[in-house]
């Protein structure tokens, strides 16, 4: 068992520069969700620490040893390839029970397990077929078997789940988090999916661009993103961002002005804010012409069987609203949008969040 | 509807010219395949059953010539050297081809110079491969003389000696098409997918484990195909024994080839010729063709 860290690491193509100074630390037995948009370096990172490439600049460390010009074989991890890299010519069963078999497990040892780790994916019957007879889900969950059928310091998954269906993608959700509990051996979970993220790990790392934007448990990249960038990446939908000025009262907002306390005030002002940020949730539809309440008009109407999702365009920008289930409403209808500023937070121009929500807990509704 | 007076035309699939084209163009080729291969072949047919007397048929002798072989004791002991050279020179062709590919997928600096100079015995003909070996072989000037004398030794016999014939003459069939196997080979290593190899470095796989499990399975396909290739071409060498040894000495490099060209050309009996070369011919068939079978079983399990 082991922690994992990158220290500095720094990874050039040719002239392309893909990992801009990579600075994380996975303590020993946690879950890392690395969460990121396409093409941000994250398989990058994931093949560094697994030793397939090797880092321009920087160093690899898992569990205090110096791995980074360590053969891949001799760094004790196992991983689920993005394309999963099945053995073609190999059954179903002797790809999930190759790392076994090349540790020199027993017949008897490597069957039992292979029938275990199948039984958990679901692949039990599919064990006598070669890969190229599965469909994609099948083959991704072979990948996964192959990997936890080991016990390894640690677990590299490169999004073990893209290509299972919604069900499927849930159960598994599940199984994983339970079985890297079970195992306790720290995971790295790549993944752009960031319900997957924040449900499953422990800690969350955000990336763009190559670069590392915030590491911290899901509640609180949820609660007190480090930028904007964050901020509108993790939630679904997205944190509304609408442009804002200071004034004497607080903030101007739109149309409207939004009162706040006195001592963020102070702290907006000093840090120059130029945006503030809303989770959906943190806002409800009012009726228009209400004090304190954002003017505007319907723009969309999206029930989603447990709730309404409003989309409402206001002078500076549409805005999702999170309403009811029983929310009615027609497109251009005028409405008003209400919430509490202390659920805000805001942006300086920089694009760091300058002042958090006021509580990270009991929200305030 | 349409105002116009013009009827749209619709135009059916596997008529008209639709039907006539394909044989269009598959007439110039078809002729000349006819001309070329199939004439001849049935002309060697009828050949192979007729007894010869100065070049013209003298009798039918329908199968007669297909049982005599059997009984022949030179066709016997042509055929005997034959599968000993096939089997030794495609075996270390295919052994050394292998292993350049393997070397060659490797990306470093002067690799494609390398591939290059790996290809060049390959492409310079056979007859002036021979002469070339021949200088080095011969036992008066040779270069391997030469060499031997130069490190204190005497004369090296090799064209004159039968087994050094025999191993001279598989050296030269080695030298020239091991770059064949090479070829094929590297192409199809540079076809395997690579997360595969990826995938079996991290699960713990030393460089022999990763070739026996991944490398050797994944190119059974492609190295049989080479092997067949090289094994139906190796049955037919004839213009570099010709000119290495014409069979010499005595019969230590007389293969099926050589003994042919002797019966048709020298002993003039023709018809006696073509039945060899169409039994030998059945049999590069059926070894063919039982190693694609074989093949396919391979791939299929
Ligand atoms: N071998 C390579 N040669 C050149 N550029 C590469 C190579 N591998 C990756 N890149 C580039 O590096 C960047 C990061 O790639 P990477 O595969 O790490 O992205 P990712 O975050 O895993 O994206 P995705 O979510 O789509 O899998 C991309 O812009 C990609 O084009
Ligand atoms: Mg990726």
């Amino acid at each position: 068992m082991g922690s994992v860290v990158f220290k500095n690491v720094v990874k050039n193509f040719g002239a392309l520069n893909v990992l801009r100074s990579l600075d994380l630390t996975v303590p020993d037995h946690k879950f890392l969700a690395l969460l990121g948009p396409s093409g941000c370096g994250k398989t990058t990172a994931l093949r560094i620490l697994a030793g397939l490439d090797m880092p321009t600049a920087g160093k690899v460390f898992i569990g205090e040893r110096d791995v980074t010009r360590l053969q891949p074989r001799d760094r004790d991890i196992a991983m689920v390839f993005q394309s999963y890299a099945l053995y073609p010519q190999m059954t179903v069963a002797d790809n999930i029970g190759y790392p076994l078999w090349i540790r020199g497990t027993s017949e008897a040892g490597r069957k039992a397990k292979i029938g275990e780790v199948a039984a958990i994916l679901e692949i039990g019957h599919l064990l006598d077929r070669r890969p190229r007879q599965l469909s994609g889900g099948q083959r991704q969950r072979v990948a996964l078997a192959r990997a936890i059928v080991r016990d390894p310091a640690a677990f590299l998954m490169d999004e073990p789940l893209s290509n299972l269906d919604a069900r499927l993608r849930l159960t598994m959700r599940g199984e994983i988090k339970r079985l890297c509990q079970r195992l306790s051996a720290t995971t790295i979970y790549v993944t752009h999916d960031q319900v997957e993220a924040l449900t499953m790990a422990d800690l969350v790392a955000v990336m763009q661009g190559g670069e590392l934007q915030q590491m911290a448990p899901p509640i609180e990249i949820y609660d007190r993103p480090a930028n904007r960038f964050v901020a509108t990446f993790v939630g679904n939908p997205p944190m509304n961002i609408l442009p804002a000025a200071l004034c004497e009262q607080g903030v101007t907002v739109a149309t409207g002005i939004v009162p706040v306390d006195q001592t963020r005030l102070a702290a907006c002002r000093l840090a120059e804010i130029v945006e503030i940020g809303l989770r959906p949730e943190d806002c409800s539809v009012a009726p228009p012409g209400e004090a304190g309440v954002l003017q505007g008009e319907i723009y969309v109407v999206e029930p989603m069987g447990n709730e309404t999702l409003v989309n409402v365009r206001l002078e500076g920008g549409n805005v999702q609203v999170r309403a009811g289930r029983d929310f009615r409403g027609v497109v251009g209808e005028s409405i008003g949008v209400a919430f509490d500023p202390a659920n805000a937070c805001f942006f300086n121009s920089g694009g760091l969040t300058a002042v958090h929500r006021v509580n990270n807990n009991g929200r305030v509704k | 509807m349409r105002t116009g007076t013009q009827a749209r035309k619709y135009r059916l699939q596997g008529a008209g010219l639709d039907l006539a084209l394909p044989y269009l163009m598959l007439a110039p080729g078809l002729t000349i395949v006819l001309g070329v291969l199939v004439y001849p072949l049935w002309d060697g047919l009828r050949a192979s059953t007729r007894a010869y007397r100065y070049g013209s048929p003298v009798a039918d002798v329908g199968l007669q010539n297909y049982l005599h072989l059997w009984s022949d004791a030179q066709f016997l002991n042509a055929l005997w050297v034959t599968v000993k050279f096939v089997a030794l020179s495609v075996s270390f062709e295919a052994v050394l081809g292998f292993a350049l590919a393997l070397f060659c997928l490797h990306e470093f600096r002067g690799i494609r110079l390398l591939r290059t100079v790996l290809i060049i015995p390959m492409v310079i003909t056979p007859v002036v491969v021979a002469i070339v070996f021949r200088l080095i072989y011969a036992s008066d000037a040779g270069m391997l003389t030469a060499l031997s004398k130069a490190t204190g030794g005497g004369e090296v016999q090799i064209l004159g000696n039968p087994l050094n014939a025999f191993i001279g003459l598989v050296a030269l069939d080695v030298w020239e098409w091991t770059p064949l196997m090479f070829l094929i080979l590297l192409a199809g290593l540079q076809s395997l997918p690579h997360e595969p190899f990826e995938a079996a470095r991290v699960d713990g796989a030393g460089a022999w484990r990763v070739f026996a499990d991944l490398t050797f399975p994944m190119m059974r396909p492609v190295l049989a195909v080479a092997i067949v290739l090289r094994t139906i071409d190796a049955f037919g060498t004839f213009d570099q024994v010709f000119v290495l040894t014409r069979g010499g000495p005595g019969e230590a490099t007389r293969l099926i080839s050589i003994y042919g060209y002797d019966t048709a050309f020298k002993f003039q009996q023709t018809g006696y010729a073509a039945a060899l070369f169409v039994t030998i011919g059945l049999v590069v068939l059926a070894l063919a063709f039982s190693a694609i079978r074989l093949l396919r079983r391979v791939d299929a399990s």
